[in-house]
């Protein structure tokens, strides 16, 4: 996710149009600025990536969803089905 | 390194393996995922086997922490937060009873699913009368955010039931087995990512095991794949990084601090498997305040049927393991499905029961009354 605001330990990141607040709490020890990428889990940023290691990221996750989206389908498939 | 997915493939399609069976196991749900939803197995040499590893907390979670969890949501006035995975998780309770979290909430528990311990804080503060608990499963990744919460500061009516545990004892477990039932191993990159890679150096160096860290691109899983096939063939074994964008020597020293300032690590259950030594975490001293394992009484009752158990006829302990395939279980596709889930690995993101049904395989390949033919 890309980071857009910054206060104090919390920032806003971006990522394909959604936004989170994310934790920077444990990235003391790196510095981070606005518009860095960075790798998120459950709400706090693990790691500093660069832009092209992040826009890899989103093709596997977008894959994932798609995939994933399908799998929701057939659980829960629509009434006119 | 900037092979392509499709690089690594042909680079691994030249190896001579010439009908030598080598065996991988991941131990991360990502990994399973992506080498499941990308076909990596059906693209890979016939003598290549990917066997998804102990790579989800959710399936091994104590049963007895989730039957707890569920009685604090139903008999204390207290707000459970958890992760969604961890709802539908079934417990071993009679017919009519409560089984999972869903239906707790359902039965009028206050139960919330959360993505991240800043909701659990927020929820919490937003409720400043009433005790929430977070019942918090997770590797090293997931509690290590909950370790830094604790370290920043947790609401005065917030408190934790921990379930957390690490990947690697579950592994050296399997390693000093009779027969580790693996030749290679890809290791898991976001813990490495905050643990640090070292963690890993002893499947080389004490059991002569291939290993390398991949991240969840079909790209970095295949150089990792090449790079202990590599080692296996060659004979000449180390600890390989093919994620080393992200995984970085020593890991994330916040997040290291934090676990250490928070927990420490001890033995721990794991789910149908047991006892694992120094496999836990658990809060230290410090925050016992915040400890919902001192806070409530235990609902487990000493006599309660099935305590701990896998539920009956569930194959999970042993796909966690590595010792069966999903589809080797005999209830996986019929009586066991995403919809109607009996064991935990067909309900977690992570399990590898529910992502090989994610990727299309349906059916057991196992007769429903001899059971499997086990890898084991």
């Amino acid at each position: 996710m890309q980071i857009q605001e910054i206060d104090g330990f919390m920032a806003k990141c971006e990522a394909k149009g959604v936004e989170r607040d994310v934790s920077l709490f444990m990235l003391q020890h790196e510095p981070v600025d606005l518009g860095d990428f960075v790798v998120v889990h459950v709400g706090y940023a693990i790691q500093k990536i660069t832009q092209a290691e992040a826009q890899s990221a989103w093709e596997i996750y977008d894959e994932m969803l798609a995939a994933e989206a399908e799998m929701e389908m057939e659980l829960a498939p629509p009434d006119h089905a | 390194m900037n092979h392509s997915a499709q690089d690594w493939l042909g680079l691994i399609r030249q190896l001579p393996l010439a009908g030598r069976r080598v065996r991988i196991m991941n131990v991360c749900g990502g990994h399973e995922r992506s080498i499941t939803l990308a076909g990596i197995r059906s693209a890979l040499p016939a003598e290549i086997e990917l066997i998804p590893g102990p790579g989800c907390p959710v399936c091994v979670c104590p049963e007895e922490d989730i039957y707890q969890a569920i009685q604090l949501a139903l008999r204390e006035p207290v707000i459970l937060v958890t992760y969604g995975d961890m709802l539908r998780v079934p417990v071993n309770a009679p017919k009519g009873e409560v089984r999972s979290l869903e239906q707790a909430r359902a039965a009028g528990g206050e139960v919330r699913p959360i993505a991240s311990p800043l909701e659990a804080a927020q929820i919490a503060r937003d409720n400043p009368a009433t005790p929430v608990v977070f019942f918090a499963a997770g590797f090293e990744t997931t509690i290590a955010p909950t370790a830094a919460l604790a370290v920043q500061g947790l609401p005065e009516n917030l408190s934790l039931l921990l379930s957390g545990r690490l990947t690697w004892p579950a592994v050296a477990m399997l390693l000093n087995a009779e027969a580790p039932g693996f030749d290679a191993l890809v290791a898991p990159g976001h813990v490495a990512t905050v643990m640090g890679p070292e963690e890993w150096g002893f499947v080389v160096e004490e059991h002569a095991i291939p290993a390398a860290v991949a991240g969840f691109s079909p790209g970095s899983l295949l150089a990792a794949t090449y790079s202990v096939l590599r080692q296996h063939l060659e004979g000449r074994r180390f600890l390989d990084n093919c994620y080393p964008e992200v995984v970085r020597p020593g890991g994330n020293p916040d997040a290291r601090a934090a676990l250490e300032q928070a927990m420490r690590v001890t033995d721990a259950n794991w789910r149908g498997i047991g006892i694992i030594p120094q496999s836990g975490f658990a809060l230290r001293e410090a925050y016992a305040a915040h400890d919902a394992r001192t806070l409530f009484p235990d609902h487990n009752a000493a006599d309660r049927r099935r305590m701990g158990e896998m539920p009956p006829g569930c194959d999970c302990a042993r796909v966690v393991l590595g010792k069966r395939y999903p589809n080797q279980c005999r209830l996986f596709g019929n009586r066991c499905t995403p919809r109607n889930p009996i064991g935990p690995c067909m309900v977690s993101d992570e399990g590898a029961c529910r992502i090989w049904w994610a990727g299309g395989m349906r059916e057991s390949v196992a007769s429903e009354r001899t059971g499997a033919p086990a890898r084991e």
